[in-house]
């Protein structure tokens, strides 16, 4: 299993327009192009995680995740700002790089958990953070993460 | 979407969350990695799973708690036609507002509450 497998071009956002957590979530679900009570209903879901505590992991990385109905099959997203969003983070430093993760309740593969690890495994590279920063189209995401091997 | 259908997927979503933070495999990860601490994160999971049940119709609600207490998942989505509560095909006669999510409905062989998902 490779992480580049689960991400599309079309669910990368390198200038998320966001300034605020909520509408960062939003414009996150909005990558996925569920209808609009399945957004809603997501947004929801993923907000209930922040506040049981921040997804924020540090080092500028968020990585908002949920299992939901409303999906029938693993989905992420990525989203970049560079100016940060307040996330409420570990570090309490604001957060510039956002990793969506969304998994129906029931999947046959179970891939929920170990593109969870992976993709905290992939933020905790020291060169991960700057590197995403640099990076100026969403191929060279899909790059970063063959290279790193995740 | 109906109103109560919406209410119970906010409900199955919730419980599924409250029921992984049991699983050893993702209690630790979102220990180690996100800092959680999972027994509280329960409780407040508890608290509103509760709130949002008590807004639910007295005879779904009823059902919804038969459900909940005797199988894992009291709302199953419907994927190409089969329940995937029970993995056993819902009647092909289902109405154009069912598959809308506009209305109640509820599988003849499992009796879980349906999801249409597209």
């Amino acid at each position: 299993m490779q992480l580049r497998d689960f991400f599309t071009l079309d669910a990368i956002n390198l200038d998320l327009a966001s300034e605020t957590k909520d509408e960062t979530l939003r414009e996150l679900v909005g990558l996925l192009g569920l209808d609009e009570k399945s957004r809603g209903i997501l947004f929801k879901m993923l907000k209930r995680r922040e506040n049981l505590g921040s997804t924020g992991i540090g080092r500028r990385i968020a990585i908002p995740h949920c299992r939901s109905l409303v999906v029938n099959r693993l989905r992420v997203a990525f989203g970049r700002k560079l100016s940060g969003i307040d996330f409420d983070a570990i570090d309490k430093k604001p957060v510039q790089h956002i990793f969506l993760i969304v998994a129906p309740p029931l999947e046959v593969s179970n891939q929920y958990l170990p593109v969870l690890g992976r993709i905290a495994q992939f933020g905790k590279e020291p060169d991960v953070p700057e590197r995403l920063a640099r990076i100026e189209r969403p191929e060279e995401f899909i790059a970063l993460l063959e290279e790193k091997g995740v | 979407m109906h109103p109560q259908l919406e209410l119970l997927l906010e409900l199955q979503d919730l419980h599924t969350q409250w029921r992984a933070l049991q699983d050893e495999p993702l209690r630790e990860v979102e220990e180690a990695v996100f800092a959680l601490r999972p027994e509280e994160a329960r409780e407040l999971l508890g608290s509103k799973i509760t709130e949002l049940s008590d807004r639910l119709d007295p005879e779904i609600r009823r059902r919804y708690l038969d459900l909940v207490a005797t199988v894992d998942r009291a709302v199953a989505p419907v994927l190409s036609g089969i329940c995937y509560g029970c993995f056993v095909a819902t009647p092909t006669a289902w109405s154009s507002e069912a598959c809308r999510n506009d209305s109640i409905g509820v599988c003849d062989h499992c009796g879980r509450f349906l999801y249409y998902v597209d």
